[in-house]
This record gives C-alpha cells, structure tokens and sequence, in this order.
C-alpha cells in the first residue's frame, strides 16, 4: 500500500526562512543556557569555595603569638582545622599585586592563621574575634562575607541575564512561528477551505499544522543544539589552551546536565512550535482568515 | 423521467426561512428567501448570472452564514450548532464546486478519497470503493494524475466522485455539467438520479443547462436579483 500524500503540500519556500530563524533561535537560547548554567555552576563552586573558611590576619604579632592564636581558634567549637599560612603561601597570595619581580626585599609579611571550619558554621567569626579579644590578641578575623556577598550579587546578575535571554528568546521563537502559521494558513486557505467542507473538524485542521511545525521544530532545535554544541566545545578548547588566567569566569563544562540542555532545546523548541501552531490556527479558523 | 424518494421520514432536509444575505455593506445577495426541500427529493436552481445561485447553495453546504433568517438542515438549525457538530453535518453533505477546488498536491484518488480521509477511516477499507467510483466516471486509467494533468472535464469528473464518495443525505453541485461533452453530461446526470432514487439523497442542481433540465423533469427554482421568484413544477415551464 502506498504512502498517503500529506494534505498540506510538503514544499514551501517560506518554511525554509522559518527554519533557518527557529534554528537561530535555538542555537542562541542553547548558548545562553548553557552560560547561565555555567555561571551557576561558577557561582556555587567560589560560594562553596570561600564559605567555610575564616582569615584570622594578626597585629603586632610574633611567631609564638601566632602559635598562642592558632591553638585558641583551634579549640574552638565548629573549628575543623587552623594554621599558620607560611611565608611561602603568604608571598604566593601577594604575587598578584607586585608582579613578576616577587616582593620587596624586607618588607614585613602579615601573619595570618587561615582557619577551616565544619559545613554550616556561617556565625563563627565574630565568635573567634570575640575569644581573641579577650586572650588579649590583637587580630582581625574575616570571613570573605562581603566579598562573597559581591559575587553572589554579580553572579546572581549575570545568571538572570542569561535566563532572560534564554526567555526572550524561547519568546520569540513562540511569537515568530505564530507569525509563520498565520502566514501558512493564508497561504493554504484553498486546502484548509475544502478540508472545512469535507468537513473537516478545526481540531482535524490544527494537527496538520501541528505535525508539520512540530517536525520543523525538531529539526530546526536540533541542528540549533548542534551548533551550540560546537560553540561550547570550541570555547572549552579555547579555555583549555589558553594561559591567561581565567578561573574568575565561568567555565563550560559540557557535563550531562549540559548536554540534557542540548538534548532538551529541540524538544522544547517543537513543543512550543506545535502549541503556536495550534493556538493560532484554532484561532484563525474561529474568526475570518 | 419523474424522479423523487417518498419514503423518507423526516418532514425536510432543508429549510431556509427568511433568509437574506449581504456580504459587508454591499447590496443583498438574497433576500426574504424561504425554501424547503424535502428528503428524497431532486431540484433544479436556475437564474442567471449573478442571481446568487452559488451564494444560496454556499449557504446550503454551510459555508457562509445569512445575514438575516434561518438555514435548518436535517430537521437541525445550523445556528445553535457548535463548530465541531457543523463539520459532521458538513460529512453528510456532498458539494461539487464550480471551480472544481481540487487539491494541486494530491492524486485524483487521494482527491476522491478525502472526505473519507477526513472522516478518519482507514485507506484499506475504502480504496477499492474510490477506485471503482472513479473508474465509473471514466477515470479508471488516471487514478494517479494530479490535476494539473487533467483536462477540465476530469478534473470536474474527480470533483463528482469526491461529493458522492461518502453517498451523502444532500447533493449540492454547481454547474456540475458545465465543462463536459454531452454523453458525459447525461452519464452524470443519470448518476444523480441514481443517487437520488437508491439512497434517497437529496440533489440540488444549479446549472443553466436547459436542455438538461427539462430531459429531468424535477422541479425548478428560479433566482433573479437574490428573489426567488419562481418555484415550479417541471422544467418544461422554464424557458
């Protein structure tokens, strides 16, 4: 038995301009996904990365001083591990802001007990400065707060922008093929006239354009996620062989969550398509055309 | 030959009451136009042209609404139907179009064949039935020719098979004669009747095919101006 011919004619110029703004849209929305993700995932690593972890900078302060503050902060509760940074580990942390020459020969070096302390102990610093003030240390205790804050704050930017793009396009993409279907139907008017008259249901109507901008969904979402697959490999590559100093910037990983973005966008890229479709044409056939 | 079924049950396939009909602002098309043709029953809509003959039989298969007045088919009012009970009342109508309306895109089978199609059944169950249908009307060696392929006589022929496919309850053809040769045109008629004899179907003629109407012999609707101005028996009375 042969195959039965579609009853929308399988042909149209117009769907391939269609096809090709779908598929710019998804590329761009993958991207933007995918760099969203990136900065949450950025986001959660430097937060994880700084909370948890207490500088404890020491004034007038010699080594046995150090020693004494050490072995305060050490015994207190929610403290997992404290010690003395080293001048070596000192000298590499100030390495950024005096270049390649290294430090100034005899400049003093601070001394400063970097404390670890247990998950969830967010309150515990102004507990320690509390302790050493009353030993008589003389110390500043900082937690990375307000640095942290900032680049919660930053990051939280950059990831809302990064949704909205995604939104905005997923937006457009709805509003673009709505524009195509009206345009479609239009064009077809003749077939979707006799359809009606052999009497065809609008519901019967809807799903011949729906099938029809689902596929093209499909296709045009696929080939989108491809793209923005090759774009994240080629910026991961370029990352990776890049020297400069990037690990303030989010990173892409191209990890499965990552590629269940990829897999997703043409999923979502048809169902919206189809949901345009039939929105519009019901629409459509209810008024006049 | 007196044609006409009297043993069907319902008191009308067709009532319009009062109908008038005025596309925007423009004059009416039809107007105060009161009808009734009862089941079983063959009619002849004559007029010339611009009467609003394809106006009143467009009302008939439902594709345009009166402006005024009341379109009942099959004992239902076509007003108070939803959108979805339209279209199956749309399935027991049979309409050949003037201009054919045939899809570019599909075969004349596949033309045949949909509203069957539409209606949902199963290509293996009607395929032979089609065949055959097309096969009567002379198109059996061109089953698989697009329109474009065909000459106007057949494209009209596959435009007949598509309004019978589904033995339709109401028969609504435009100048389905008009574009073939006479042995055709009787061939076709005879269809008509048949239909109309065996099943009962109700046929709704328009044409300006005298000749054929009074070799009818089935009553005649005359149109002028949108006013139905004559309802007569035979057409031998119109002239």
């Amino acid at each position: 038995m042969s195959k039965e011919t579609p009853l929308l004619p399988e042909r149209d110029t117009r769907e391939a301009a269609l096809f090709f703004v779908v598929c710019a849209l998804c590329f761009l929305a993958a991207l933007a996904a995918l760099s969203a993700r990136a900065t949450y995932d950025a986001a959660a690593s430097w937060t994880a990365e700084v909370q948890g972890q207490v500088t404890v900078r020491l004034i007038d302060a010699d080594r046995r001083g150090a020693d004494e503050a050490r072995d305060l902060v050490a015994a207190v509760e929610g403290v997992k591990q404290a010690r003395i940074l080293s001048s070596e580990e000192i000298e590499t942390l100030l390495a950024p802001s005096f270049g390649a020459g290294g430090l100034p020969a005899g400049l003093p070096l601070p001394l400063i007990v970097a404390v670890e302390t247990e998950p969830g102990q967010r309150r515990l610093a102004p507990d320690l400065q509390r302790r050493l003030t009353e030993a008589g240390i003389e110390a500043r205790v900082d937690a990375h707060e307000t640095w942290a804050g900032d680049v919660r704050r930053a990051l939280g930017v950059v990831r809302l922008v990064a949704l909205s793009t995604v939104a905005l396009l997923g937006a457009t993409a709805v509003a673009v093929i709505a524009f195509a279907t009206h345009a479609a139907l239009l064009a077809r008017r003749d077939i979707v006239e006799v359809l009606h008259l052999s009497g065809a249901s609008d519901r019967f109507i809807s799903r011949l354009f729906e099938r029809r901008f689902w596929v093209l969904g499909l296709k045009a979402g696929a080939v989108g996620a491809l793209f923005s697959l090759a774009a994240a490999a080629l910026a991961m590559s370029m990352a990776s062989s890049s020297s400069s100093r990037t690990g303030l910037l989010p990173r892409l990983s191209l990890d499965p969550v990552d590629l269940l973005i990829l897999i997703a966008t043409p999923i979502i890229a048809a169902l919206a398509a189809r949901i345009a479709a039939r929105v519009t044409v019901i629409r459509s056939l209810k008024g006049p055309l | 030959m007196s044609i006409g079924n009297p043993d069907m049950i319902l008191d009308f396939a067709v009532r319009l009451d009062g109908i008038s009909l005025r596309y925007d602002s423009s004059e009416e098309i039809l107007s105060g136009v009161d009808l009734e043709l009862k089941p079983g029953s063959f009619t002849c809509l004559t007029g010339p042209s611009g009467a609003g003959k394809t106006s009143l039989l467009k009302l008939l298969y439902l594709a345009l609404e009166p402006s005024r007045g009341e379109v009942s088919l099959f004992g239902r009012r076509t007003h108070d139907l939803s959108r979805s009970a339209l279209s199956l009342l749309r399935r027991r109508i049979g309409v050949v179009f003037q201009e054919f309306r045939l899809l570019d895109h599909l075969t004349a089978y596949e033309n045949a064949a949909l509203p069957l199609r539409v209606a949902g059944q199963r290509e293996s169950d009607y395929r032979s039935d089609v065949e055959e249908l097309l096969r009567w009307v002379g198109l059996g060696g061109r089953l698989d020719a697009p329109p474009q392929q065909l000459s106007g006589g057949e494209q009209q022929r596959v435009a007949i098979a598509r309004a019978l496919v589904n033995k339709p309850d109401l028969l609504i053809a435009d100048e389905p004669t008009g574009n073939v040769d006479p042995d055709m045109s009787e061939r076709l008629m005879r269809l008509f009747i048949e239909l109309n004899r065996r099943l009962g179907t109700t046929v709704m003629i328009a044409t300006h095919d005298l000749t054929l109407i009074r070799k009818i012999e089935a009553p005649v609707l005359r149109l002028q101006h949108g006013l139905l101005v004559r309802d007569v028996e035979f057409g031998s009375d119109v002239a």
